[in-house]
């Protein structure tokens, strides 16, 4: 039973993965542009904020929650950090103090829901609009920019030849990926997917443990922030707009539940890659914006079809 | 059994993909010149005029023209994801509707570097983030917005006789659009004694905003005789809002770009006037200003698009 489990799991993931490299042999096939090696890097470099937001994302919907407020923490987040670096706070502070700010707004969400009992919808919910709402006052609606080459590196830079973005995004998976399987936060979030009352029962703090998994949320936001701010060289109120959608959506083709108690870390990797890709594709082919809405929605609602229908079949 | 399903999905997609793909024109010997035009969005009939005036262009030509805009207007990121796409496909020239002012200094300087001249149709690129990341653009093909403001400054006032309380509708903060339009309205109107501009709100160039917000405003400011919103969006929502508060014809209102809604209301009397720009021709000098910059061809800079006051009296 338990190794037939482990070959499902396994099977689904697969393909996810033969689904990017399905599209990526099609698209090499109708575009020459598509398989050089500066548009793979472009590619990735543009999935790189959306796959950060949806690691956390990943998080929260294992644990049978939701997070709509990712994209208006990442605003908040971000015009906090322009506005410490803009005021002439040293870098390290002003990263800090981005990066704080996504924390905390995550861990009020997880007070909410984890103490307040709201349902995880209505509470995101409302802290997006709260978010939003500061960020703006913050501002006065107006963008924060012009920052310094040492900040932009962040995103702009190369390591060895890979971008800093790039970079980032494979540090963040690794670490959430090894937290996710590797520890008792981990699978203390699968279990409380899975079924909270018996998690609850068998002694897990689950309180404590939704706390941090709103918190991881709301932090991969905030680095999203920082990001955003410097590939932009602005931090701007109105960001991130509907990337909570983006972020669920990854997610989702990744194969990861919103029953909860199941999903992949890698699996939500593929799937913002899928989006990544998908979106890159349809540029290069010089597909109406119109059609590309339309086929990016077919892609969500097909992925979570097929995610309803092999749990059926498993059951 | 799974993965049968799930690859058959994927091919499915591929077939959505590739029937998308096809049925654009692809650049048939590829000896043309491809042109792209990014604009902010397709959604705002604005700049489905520019693509129409673009197209038509390019057409005559012998261009190949590719036409991308992001879902949403604000959408910066977005934006200059298509543009780094569009650069993976080699394109000729670049023609930019910026979505924000400075967040489009990234882009253009990547453009720069890939020796694919940039010409910015519509918004302004703010100078001094342009100058400071040391990017180059060809050239600037726009309205004259702040003659504009003015023109409907004066008209609200002649039509006001010199007295009355005036509210605007501001668009998005920073937009530079914006903010010219609504420099050359306060440049006229603060000189009018008898001119008293009482609230000045952002409706973030949305329609549905403009109602919202024009209908506060008429709450907290009964007496209003007129409002200049800074497009004809927000115009029409602020004249929606008056219909409802049964104010029709007691507040003059006025709006900028002369889209066809706009032109119906004027007929109809439920507007006073508007702006009006010419999108098309944006669209046609676009493209053939970006010919004649891949045929070597020296460009004027700056080349102004005339804007005219579109009332009842002409129409």
């Amino acid at each position: 039973m338990k190794s037939r489990q482990v070959v499902l799991s396994y099977g689904r993931e697969l393909g996810t993965l033969s689904g990017l490299l399905l599209l990526c042999a099609a698209l090499a096939f109708l575009t020459p542009h598509f398989l050089t090696i500066s548009n793979l890097l472009n590619v990735a470099q543009q999935t790189s904020i959306n796959a950060i937001i949806a690691a956390g994302m990943t998080f929260v919907i294992i644990s049978a929650g939701i997070d709509l407020s990712v994209g208006s923490v990442l605003a908040l987040s971000g015009v906090v950090l322009g506005g410490l670096l803009a005021g002439g706070f040293p870098l390290p502070v002003s990263l800090l103090g981005g990066l704080v700010i996504g924390l905390l707004c995550g861990l009020l969400n997880g007070v909410l829901i984890a103490f307040g009992r709201l349902p995880p919808f209505i509470a995101t919910l409302g802290m997006m609009s709260v978010t939003r709402g500061i960020a703006l006052l913050y501002t006065q609606g107006r963008p924060i920019s012009g920052f310094s080459d040492s900040f932009r590196f962040l995103a702009t830079g190369e390591f060895l030849g890979v971008p800093m973005l790039v970079l980032l995004m494979l540090v963040v998976y690794g670490t959430a990926g090894f937290v996710l399987s590797q520890t008792t936060l981990g699978r203390y979030t699968y279990a409380i997917g899975g079924n909270e009352k018996a998690a609850l029962l068998s002694g897990v703090n689950v309180r404590r443990y939704k706390l941090a998994v709103y918190g991881i949320a709301g932090f991969l936001s905030g680095l999203a922030a920082v990001l955003l701010t410097a590939r932009l060289n602005s931090a701007q109120p109105i960001a991130g707009i509907m990337y909570e959608l983006d972020a669920i959506a990854a997610t989702v083709i990744g194969g990861t539940s919103l029953m909860g108690g199941a999903g992949k870390m890698r699996g939500t990797l593929v799937g913002a890659l899928i989006m990544g890709v998908l979106r890159n594709g349809l540029n290069l082919l010089d597909v109406s914006s119109y059609i590309q809405q339309t086929i990016i929605g077919a892609v969500i609602i097909i992925a979570v079809f097929l995610d309803l229908t092999l749990k059926k079949r498993s059951s | 059994m799974r993965n049968r399903l799930f690859l058959s999905a994927c091919a499915f997609l591929l077939l959505v993909g590739l029937w998308a793909g096809c049925s654009r024109s692809e650049p048939a010997a590829s000896s043309s010149p491809t042109v792209a035009l990014v604009m902010k969005t397709l959604n705002n009939p604005f700049f489905v005029d520019m693509e129409r005036g673009a197209k038509d262009a390019a057409q005559r030509l012998g261009v190949t023209l590719l036409v991308q805009a992001a879902e949403r207007e604000v959408d910066v990121e977005r934006q200059m994801q298509i543009i780094e796409n569009l650069i993976e496909r080699k394109v000729n020239a670049l023609c930019i509707a910026p979505s924000g002012s400075k967040e489009i200094v990234p882009a253009i300087v990547k453009a720069n570097r890939a020796g694919i001249p940039v010409l910015i149709v519509d918004t302004r690129v703010d100078s001094k983030a342009l100058a400071n990341a040391s990017g180059r653009t060809a050239a600037f093909i726009g309205s004259d917005n702040v003659e504009g403001g003015r023109i409907a400054g004066r008209y609200l006032v002649e039509r006001l006789q010199h007295k009355g309380k005036v509210a605007i509708l501001e668009g998005i903060p920073g937009h530079e659009t914006g903010d010219a339009r609504l420099r050359g309205f306060r440049e006229v109107v603060d000189r009018e004694p008898g001119i008293q501009v009482v609230v000045s709100q952002t409706a973030n160039w949305e329609r549905d905003q403009g109602y919202n917000v024009f209908q506060n405003l008429l709450q907290s400011h009964p007496d209003l005789s007129g409002v200049f919103a800074c497009n004809d969006l927000m115009a029409l929502g602020a004249v929606e809002a008056i219909a409802a508060a049964q104010k029709t014809g007691r507040v003059l209102v006025v709006g900028f770009d002369a889209t066809g809604d706009a032109r119906d209301a004027i007929r109809k009397g439920t507007m006073a006037g508007s702006v009006a720009q010419h999108p098309e021709e944006m669209g046609r000098l676009a493209v053939e200003n970006a010919l004649a910059l891949i045929r070597q061809q020296t460009i004027l800079n700056e080349i102004p698009v005339t804007v005219e006051l579109i009332t009842n009296n002409k129409r």
